[in-house]
Parts: structure tokens; sequence; C-alpha cells
């Protein structure tokens, strides 16, 4: 389908006249009428059986010599046909420049691609330099065929009610897409030409590699002040590692005599008069407090990334 | 870390004496208000504090136990905490405040992990009940999503990613010397960001010295390890991986694995037998010296590796391996939370998943008010079978409680 036809109207059926077979709403009170987008005359719906059922024909009106086929025929929406033109121009128009905003540097980047959209729009309704907008708008289409379908889809599953396992499909989906489309801006990069080019476009990062699955989750717990023996001798509790009911239920005498230890030594280092002046120095100053909090979030955010 | 707001302010003893001794003329240097019998004692002065800080809001979930209400600060409302207020009954006149909520108190104010619920703050109101600040965890828990059979799927990568959140909360417990004992899937509540949280320490204790015992009657019956059925008087962290072992089934199958009906021990020590073996002499050294140990009419061979994979296929080799380990019979061969952070499981294919790929809504913020209203150890009300039990409508269900106000 190409965009670029001025709009040969004339209006015979406004008085309910098919142009074709001359049939009247009065004589036929069940008289619809169908347009084609391709040179949006105007004829009664059996005149479209008769002529395009066997295959594509030539518009039956004098002078246009346009190709039309049955499929593309429909109802008109709008009464003026120019404004129906428009509209299907526009719906054209924007299923290709659908970028989003959020795919832009800045507010600014995106308005004035908007404005280079509504550019190109104009030139098509008012068939100023069609050829070559027309060329332009082919072109970008094709060079950007993967982008388009990716956020034609994005937009689709925001119509829908967001449902967890659709999301979960769309990420997978998406994971899928940004491989695809690094390939092709990769290829891209050679062959070099894309028919119009957009300024201000967010850069797109590849995905950093992930790290190793952490099962500890960051966290590490190391004995700093003592090593735990195979065996502590002990006579208090010598006895439990011979007592049958306590190995038989899974009591471990290593955990008590690490607890103990843990208990014993977990003291070192830790000086109290230093946290006291820390203390103070943090109840005076709300900063310190923020920036402590702050370590903290950082700290599950890291945890976060781990899972 | 909760610290003790007493550490903070300068301790001022007379006051609360000279309130109950007569008033004497001289003393000059004391102001008249202080005097005045409204005073409070110094605890209650920092009881008072620390509740006018919150401003209580709707009730989420009331239960015999307990009532739960959402929260927020009063200096930002932003902030929401959901608040776990303990009902006194007749029974706390004569022995005080329940075990369960001491028990409570004292672990959670000291656990700090991601993967466990925080406890922000602790204090009473008049009636001399208990208010304990909770994290504000929205999404209900973990049972629901397992229940929800139609409306919610999930991916071997999910069930790996929560595994391992309860892997980590457990090990920090153990490492931190505490046991749960009260690990299934409604007691892991769900964050706003999808992680999962263990909640309900009620049941928790410190692991024993030797030669204290410690009660074999614990840990809700379906997740019970087969030592406590034997009356195991001295246990260690093994019971606790068990717990996991059966919740890590039950996300896999999506059916609580050993579920015993009715819910009779010796019906539990029948289904083990059956799903994982019955326990011998040879797979379990020194159980038959074990106090409640039966000895068994048939003996059936421990569950060879190929059924175990034929029953949880869905999870891989890999998790089968990890599976069949933390639900071994004898509680020294059973790994360990550490051993089981360190299996292989967790490195291989599929990597868990990210939380903002989990799913959640496992019932909504009226599920954390039912899940903190119950007492430890009970079984959830609502199983499987259009959710409601037999009796549930019965007139012994009437709370009569109410009624003695």
């Amino acid at each position: 389908m190409s965009l670029h036809q001025p709009p040969p109207v004339t209006d015979t059926t406004s008085t309910g006249e098919c142009p074709i077979c001359k049939s009247t709403r009065y004589m036929n009170p069940s008289l619809r009428f169908l347009v084609n987008p391709e040179c949006y005359h105007k004829m009664c719906e059996s005149c479209v059986d008769r002529i395009f059922s066997h295959g594509p024909a030539q518009c039956p009106i004098p002078g246009c010599k346009r190709t039309l086929r049955k499929h593309r025929f429909r109802e008109q929406t709008f009464d003026d046909i120019k404004v129906e033109r428009e509209v299907d121009i526009r719906r054209r128009v924007a299923k290709v420049f659908n970028r989003r905003e959020e795919e832009f540097e800045s507010l600014r980047d995106y308005n004035d691609y908007l404005n280079d959209v509504e550019d190109i729009t104009f030139n098509l309704i008012n068939n100023i330099d069609v050829d070559e907008t027309t060329r332009r708008f082919e072109a970008y289409q094709k060079a950007h065929e993967k982008e388009i379908e990716e956020n034609a889809q994005l937009a689709e599953e925001e119509k829908q009610p967001q449902n967890q396992v659709q999301l979960k499909k769309r990420m997978d989906r998406q994971a899928a897409a940004e491989r695809q489309r690094q390939l092709q801006v990769a290829s891209e990069a050679r062959t070099g030409t894309a028919g119009i080019t957009i300024k201000g476009l967010k850069a797109k990062q590849k995905a950093e590699p992930e790290p190793p699955v952490d099962p500890f989750g960051g966290f590490r717990f190391v004995d700093k002040y003592f090593a735990l023996q195979n065996d502590h001798v002990w006579e208090g509790i010598q006895d439990t590692k011979k007592d049958i009911r306590h190995t038989a239920g899974g009591y471990d005498i290593a955990d008590y005599t690490h607890r103990s230890l843990v208990a014993a030594f977990s003291g070192l280092g830790v000086f109290i008069a230093d946290e006291f002046t820390e203390r103070t120095k943090a109840a005076q100053d709300d900063e310190a407090v923020g920036t402590a909090r702050a370590d903290i979030g950082l700290k599950d955010a890291q945890m976060v990334d781990a899972a | 870390m909760l610290k003790s707001p007493a550490l903070d302010v300068p301790p001022e003893p007379p006051a609360k004496r000279r309130k109950t001794s007569p008033e004497p003329e001289s003393d000059d240097n004391t102001p008249a208000p202080i005097i005045n019998s409204t005073v409070k004692d110094l605890a209650a002065q920092l009881d008072e504090a620390e509740r006018k800080k919150y401003v209580k809001g709707r009730k989420l979930g009331s239960g015999q136990y307990a009532d739960v209400f959402s929260a927020h600060l009063l200096s930002d409302p932003k902030q929401v905490f959901a608040i776990k207020k303990i009902k006194i009954g007749p029974e706390v006149k004569e022995f005080g405040i329940s075990y369960d909520s001491l028990r409570e108190i004292r672990f959670l104010q000291e656990l700090n992990h991601p993967n466990i619920i925080k406890l922000h703050a602790v204090f009473s109101t008049k009636s001399q009940n208990l208010n304990l600040v909770l994290e504000y965890l929205p999404q209900g828990d973990l049972l629901r999503l397992i229940q929800d059979t139609k409306g919610t799927t999930y991916t071997p990568a999910d069930i790996k990613a929560w595994m391992l959140m309860l892997m980590r909360a457990v090990h920090f417990c153990h490492v931190n010397g505490i046991l749960h004992r009260d690990i299934k899937p409604n007691n892991l509540l769900i964050a706003a960001d999808g992680s999962i949280k263990l909640a309900d320490f009620g049941l928790a204790r410190a692991m024993a010295d030797p030669f204290q015992p410690m009660t074999y009657n614990t840990i809700t019956i379906w997740y019970r390890p087969p030592e406590l059925f034997f009356q195991a008087q001295h246990y260690g962290d093994a019971v606790d991986v068990w717990s996991c072992g059966a919740v890590f089934a039950e996300l896999i199958g999506r059916e609580v694995l050993f579920r015993a009906w009715p819910e009779t021990e010796i019906n539990m020590v029948r289904l083990i037998c059956e799903k994982v073996g019955t326990p011998t002499e040879d797979n379990w050294p020194g159980v038959s010296k074990l106090r409640g140990y039966v000895t068994p009419s048939e003996i059936i061979p421990l569950r060879p590796k190929e059924q175990w994979s034929a029953s949880f296929r869905a999870i891989g080799e890999v998790g089968v391996d990890l599976l069949m380990k933390t639900l071994t019979l004898d509680p020294r061969q059973r790994l360990t939370a550490e051993g089981v952070l360190r299996h292989p499981f967790w490195t291989s294919e599929p990597r868990p998943s990210k939380l903002r790929d989990l799913p959640r809504r496992g019932g909504g913020k009226e599920t954390m008010g039912e899940d903190l209203t119950q007492r430890g150890g009970e079984l959830p009300t609502a199983n499987g079978e259009g959710g409601k039990k037999r009796g549930d409508k019965v007139a012994k269900k009437l709370d009569f409680g109410i009624m003695t106000k």
C-alpha cells in the first residue's frame, strides 16, 4: 500500500446513490457503502461483491486506475472522507513511530522526535514531498522492525490487566528481544544507513554479566578469635558424647562447644567506650544516622542482587 | 539492632520512692508536680514515649491469641508497620505473659536479617497487654501461593529463590544459636518486594545445653521430624532442616508432603515410613534407644533415589538430591543449614529468580493478620478442600472469650 494519492472525491453518495450501479437507499433500504483506503471511492456492498469477488480489479470510478482488493474494503467511520484518510495515515505512522518516552535522554529529545513524526505525518496527509517521505518512512520501518514490534508488544501488554504470569513472560520476551536487538545494532553499524535518524535516544547499555549466586547472601560467619577443635575435653560434656539419647536425637556437642566459645570471646574487639562516643556523635548528627541507614539499605540491595 | 532505651536516659530513682512516702515539708528543692500521684515511673514513661510514636490503624486480623493492626509512624506516615497486639486472657493473671510472646520478643529483637521479620519496638498499653511493632508484609504468605493452583504458576527458579531465602534465614538463626521450631509455609510471609520473611518465633528457643531437656512436642505436626515423634529430648538444628525439606517438597508438589489424616502422631510416623522409609538401627544408629520408638511391624526400605526423582522431577536431579538430604531420617546424617547452603543446587541452573520476577499476592494484608494471630504449632485453618474444615461453623467455634469482657 502506498500513502501518496490525492483523494479525488466526487461526492455523489451523499444523496444515498451508488455511483456505479445507481441504486438508491430508497430502492434498497439495506444499502451499505464501503470504501477502500487505496483511493477512498465509495461504492455499495453489492457492487464490491460483484466486481471484486473474483480477485483484484480496477476501481470502477472513471479516471481512477487503482487496483483494489475486496478484503480491504470497509465501512467508513467518519462522514468526511478527508478525515477518514487522515486518521488512517496517522494510525499507520503511529504504528511505526511508536517509540516511548523512556527511550529518550530528555523530555526535550522526546518532543523533538514527536515534532519530526508530525512533520512526516503532515507531509503524507497533505501530499508534500510524498515520494521522498514515503521512501524514508519505509526505510525507517525496515531498519527498526524489531524495536517497533517490541514497543507494540509493550503497549499491548500495558492495556491488559497486570497479571504476574504475563509479566514474567513479558520479561522473558524482553530479554530475548534485547539480545536480538543487540545483534541487529551490531549488524546495522556495519551496513550504515537507516532512513530517518532520531536524535537523543538513550544509549542501550549492555547488561552486565551477573555475578555468580552466593548462597550465603553476603553474610560471612567466621570465628575470629578462636578455632574450634575436633574434641574439647571437659568432663562436664564427656558423657554426652557417649549418651545415645543425646546423639540419636541429633544433638551435636560441637554446637554447644562452639556456642560457648562464641559467648566467651565475642566480646573481644568490642570497645564499649568507643561505641558510646560513636552513638552520642550519631545522636547529635542526624546525617550520620542517615548514612548508617543508607549503608544498611545498600547491604539489603546487595542481598537483592545476589538473590 | 534494638537497644534498650534505658541506657540513654539518666536514672531518676527518687521520684517513685517519694511518691509513696508522705511528703516531707522541709524538702524544698523538689518541685511540687513530680510528687503528684499521676507521675509515672521511668519504665512507664519510656513505654509511653514508644507508644506515642505510632498511630494505630485498621484491624487486619483477629484471632484467639492476638489481634493485628496496621499502623504508621506519627512523624512519618509513609512508614507502615503491623502491630501485633497480644490478647490477655485469664491465664495471664496466674502465669504472667505467655511464653510464646516472650520468646518472640526475645529472639526477634536479636535477629536482624533481610529474610527474618523485623521487630521494631515493643510497648504495652493501659490494660497491660503487649504490642509488637513488626515489619509490614502486605503480600500474604507462601501457603496461599502454594494452594492457589489455579491463579498462580511458578517455576523451579522461583522455588529456588524462595528456598534460598528461607535457608539463609534458618542458617542465620542457627549460627546465632536459635532453633525456630515452627517452619511452615504460612509462617513465611511475602514482603512488598517479593522476598520471603520468616515470621512467628513463638516456638523458637535457644539451643540447649547438654543434659538440658527440650520439649519434643513442638513444630506443626506435618512438618515435624521423626526424632521428635520418637520423643527425643536432646536435638539440634536438624529439626528445622527437616521442616525446610518438607516446605521444599510442598513447593514442588503443591501439596503437603506428610499430610496425615487424622493428624495423629502415629499416622505421621506411618506416613514418614511410607514416604521415606522405616527408621531402623541400620539407617539411624541409636534410634531404638529413643523413648518414643516403637518397634515397627514391617520394615519399608529407604526410598531409592529413582522414586524421589519420579515424584519431584520438576526440580531436577540436583534439587532431588538436596531434598533427599534434608529429609534424611537420621538427624546426624541430615544436612545442616550451612550444608544446605553449600549444596551445588543453588549454583546450578536455573539461576534463582530475581525478586521482581517472583509471584506475589499470596493473599493480601489480611493474610498477614491471620498468620500473625495464630499461635505457634497450629495447623492452618484453610486447608485444601474448599478452604474450610468440617465443623468450622459448628457452635463450639463460638468465641466465648468476647462475652467475658
